[in-house]
């Protein structure tokens, strides 16, 4: 039986983080020889010869970039990510999904370390089957998004390196999206970015959808969902350009080639009609790599 | 004649261990437990369309006894509440477990928990019965004791459910149990009708009780309470609203 | 409902969190919500054998992609005649990066209990959560409310349990209960201070500033809530990581109500100055 479910009192028991089985992995990793350390943005462990002391840290983390987004309109909610994996200043690949379709009200975007989001994503996924299972009903998005909190919360002490956005349509068909903190910290919001280009997009949206920082006291016209789908896009060319961990969409509109890739992930909404619409919408520039490796009705790439 | 003496033989040898069938197939020492509750007062829960009625029988052995020390009827959840028939002192375990259960769910979904899946908590917790005793609320025999459960799911759906020392819950519209359960169900099946009000539900339970309870029912020998759609709460009545409901009969 | 298998994901000899673990199945070992019986929620440990120092140890040399949790704040909560003022603002910071303008920082507990948010948001709004569920079993189990000194209590123990682990929370607990207002600060040492006046965050200092020299026993209700809202409005003037909007609550004997929701910005500011000259109006102007 694990040690922390043991029964005895009341008091939350606490990780047995002084734990004897520990001190072996820095022994073992200072039996390897040399100092562990990292160079520049690249968090991969590497041995520095120049330096004479015999320790080791343990790195477990490294940042693979990326960018999320999501708006949500009075009845849809989009929910964006780029597909760049970057490592430092190498781009393995261009193509990786940050998202997980969690049913079909709700949507998860990651960014951060991919090992973690795809760790994150599969205890998600169990999470919910189980949900599905044991109360024999599909997770509504208030109740994921404090699952998605409180999982997070559950390795505080050894994060995921994560960075998430939940979108969905709640039980009123209205959309609404979520930001997290690494560790669960989250609001509900209508208009959310988390990962690399955080701050450069976060601004954007806040002024074009919420209509912060306007002045003149004119309450901005509420985004279509075409419109919303278009202002995403821009979003992400225009990171892009600034942000080497985000791929952007070439800002002229031409057809995306293999680099400029933006992953218009799920349009979610509450209106069949509308879904039908954003798939023949988003469908056209569809890079080839991309429909060859994604054969997700739900995924539209532009 | 022979038959029946095998029987008894049979029994005396498979009905000392919680984890031996008989040959028959019979797990006696849960058929026991079953048996403790007819042993139990009276409780009896009532579905309507507005909510659901439960009232129970409390037997009050001595004048000398503080009446409102004996808890038959208790809130697990604002939404869901529960009667209790055979021996109580094992239905407090249950009910702590349901409780924790229930604010787990809305702690980790933010959500109330579902009846069905509070009464599916409980059963967990009721099967887990043997003589290992590894998990930590679980105990070396059946627990004696059987629940009615009553609450709105969110929505507004009334549900009762009933549940039994093997880890049995079924859903009944009217379910009478403990030791005048057998008159009381007989009577519930006569007079039920789906288009009850929760008031006709109240009179209903309140008159089912005064049949089969031996000494005369009073404002201090039951307890009534409700889950109503309305509001969604489940609540145990204050002693003036019993007596409303009394003066009705 | 036993979770544990979520842990093994490699099967029966895979990975425990607490066990004697492999260098290689450390990244493996999930958190979920594994509850104790008690429904007491169990959080995963971190490799190596100072949990405190692991996320500083985890980015040595790599400050561009250091973890950074939300934090910032100027919060307040005093006692008075007429019961208890809290108010607060609501930024978050992550660095130098405003997370969020727009956080809920006054924690309703529950109808009659509130916990404020200073540190880690998401320490204190998980912990403060926990709190909520064991305060509503105290009040199932017992038939009566939970005092505000024993819910401060059960959080304080909460966290001093965590004590060296690196969790970050300047809490303050309020509410009234039979013996009246009540109001603790807790922190994430295990402090834990019945008082009536406290102000928490990097703002908590240009807040007492206000606080204390307007502050009395016999403040009106009217008073007391505008020197709170007074007291938030300097400090997020003066600390950079204080802003947003102010919000602020007032405990009464029948629980709590949250009286405002203002932008701290142009509008308090614009109001503040036509009343008094104490606000510095180049800074603004120029």
């Amino acid at each position: 039986m694990d040690p922390l479910l043991r029964p005895g009192h009341n008091a939350p028991h606490l990780p047995a983080a002084m734990g004897p089985g520990y001190a072996d992995v820095f022994d073992r990793l200072s039996r390897q020889g040399g100092r562990v350390e990292t160079t520049g943005t690249n968090a991969l462990p590497t041995f520095d010869a120049h330096a004479g002391a015999k320790q080791a840290s343990f790195q477990p983390y490294q940042n693979n970039g990326g960018s999320v987004v999501a708006v949500a309109g009075k009845d849809f909610c989009v929910v964006a990510s780029d597909t760049r994996f970057g490592l430092g200043f190498a781009v393995p690949t261009r193509m990786i999904s940050r998202n997980l379709v969690l049913n079909d009200k709700v949507v998860l975007a990651t960014a951060g370390m991919q090992a973690d989001t795809c760790t994150l994503h599969k205890v998600l996924r169990i999470r919910l089957d189980m949900y599905r299972q044991n109360h024999g009903k599909d997770m509504s998005l208030g109740a994921v998004s404090q699952l998605l909190s409180n999982t997070l919360y559950y390795k505080r002490f050894f994060p995921y390196y994560t960075f998430n956005v939940l979108g969905g349509v709640d039980e009123n068909g209205e959309g609404f999206c979520y930001g997290y903190d690494a560790i669960g910290s989250h609001e509900k919001v209508k208009v959310v970015c988390t990962g690399s280009s955080q701050s450069l997009i976060q601004p954007v949206l806040d002024n074009q959808v919420d209509g912060k920082q306007m002045y003149d006291g004119q309450p901005v016209a509420e985004l279509s969902l075409e419109q919303t789908v278009e202002l995403v896009k821009d979003c992400f060319s225009s990171a892009g350009e600034r942000d080497i961990y985000t791929v952007g969409l070439d800002g002229r509109g031409q057809p995306p080639l293999y680099v400029k890739i933006l992953k218009l992930a799920f349009v979610l909404t509450s209106h069949p009609l509308r879904s039908k619409y954003t798939r023949s919408h988003f469908i056209q520039g569809q890079s080839p790599a991309v429909r060859d490796s994604q054969t997700t009705t739900d995924t539209y790439f532009t | 004649m022979v038959r029946e003496g095998r029987m008894f033989l049979t029994r005396s040898e498979y009905d000392r261990g919680v984890n031996t069938f008989s040959p028959e197939g019979r797990l006696f020492q849960v058929e026991y437990a079953i048996e403790a509750i007819k042993l139990g007062s009276t409780a009896i829960g009532i579905k309507t369309e507005q909510g659901v009625v439960l009232a129970v029988e409390k037997r009050l052995t001595s004048p000398l006894l503080e009446p409102r020390s004996v808890e038959k009827l208790v809130v697990i959840d604002s939404q869901i509440g529960c009667a209790m028939s055979g021996l109580t002192a094992d239905a407090r375990t249950l009910i702590d477990h349901a409780r924790v259960e229930t604010q787990s769910h809305r702690f980790t979904y933010d959500e109330p928990m579902q009846i069905d899946s509070c009464a599916q908590a409980i059963c967990d917790l009721a099967l887990q019965f043997g003589e290992d005793g590894k998990e930590e609320d679980a105990m070396s025999r059946p627990f004696g004791v059987a629940l009615l459960i009553a609450g709105i799911d969110v929505g507004g759906k009334p549900s009762l459910i009933h549940t039994d020392p093997s880890g049995t819950y079924v859903k009944w519209d009217a379910k009478a149990i403990g030791a005048g359960s057998e008159g009381a169900q007989t009577a519930l099946q006569e007079a039920f009708s789906k288009t009850l009000t929760l008031q006709e539900a109240e009179v209903l339970a309140l008159r089912t009780l005064k049949q089969v309870m031996e000494e005369k029912l009073n404002k201090t020998n039951v307890e009534i309470g409700a889950a109503l759609v309305e509001t969604g709460e489940f609540r145990v009545y204050s002693s003036e609203e019993l007596e409303a409901c009394i003066e009705r009969l | 409902m036993e979770l544990g298998f979520l842990d093994r994901p490699h099967g029966a000899g895979g990975v425990r969190v607490t066990g004697a673990a492999l260098v290689d199945e450390l990244g493996y070992s999930l958190g979920c919500d594994r509850m104790h019986p008690t429904g007491a929620p169990v959080l995963t440990a971190p490799p190596g054998d100072a949990p405190a120092s692991f996320l500083t140890e985890a980015f040595r040399g790599q400050d561009d992609h250091a973890l950074k949790f939300l934090h910032g704040t100027t919060t307040l909560a005093f006692v008075f005649q007429g019961g208890v003022v809290v108010a607060v603002d609501s930024r978050a910071s992550m660095g130098q990066y405003i997370g969020s303008g727009s956080v809920r920082k006054i924690i309703e507990i529950n109808p009659y209990l509130l916990g404020t948010m200073a540190g880690g948001a998401a320490d204190c709004s998980f912990w403060e959560r926990d709190l909520g569920r064991r305060c509503r079993l105290y009040e199932l189990r017992n038939k009566e409310r939970i005092s505000v000194a024993a819910a401060s209590k059960l959080l304080a123990n909460t966290v001093y349990g965590y004590k060296g682990m690196g969790l970050s929370m300047g809490t303050m607990i309020t509410g009234w209960d039979k013996t009246g207002p009540n109001l603790f600060y807790v922190d994430n040492d295990g402090t834990r201070l019945k008082g009536h006046k406290f102000s928490v965050g990097s703002g908590s200092t240009y807040a007492y500033g206000v606080l204390d020299q307007g502050y009395h026993w016999d403040l009106t209700v009217e008073d007391a809530l505008e020197l709170g809202r007074r007291s938030i409005f300097h400090a997020t003037h003066r600390d950079a990581a204080s802003g947003g909007f102010i919000n602020v609550y007032h405990v009464k004997e029948d629980g709590w109500v949250n009286i405002s929701h203002e932008d701290s910005g142009m509008t308090k500011y614009y109001e503040y100055k036509a009343q008094s000259a104490a606000v510095d109006s180049t800074a603004m102007e120029s």
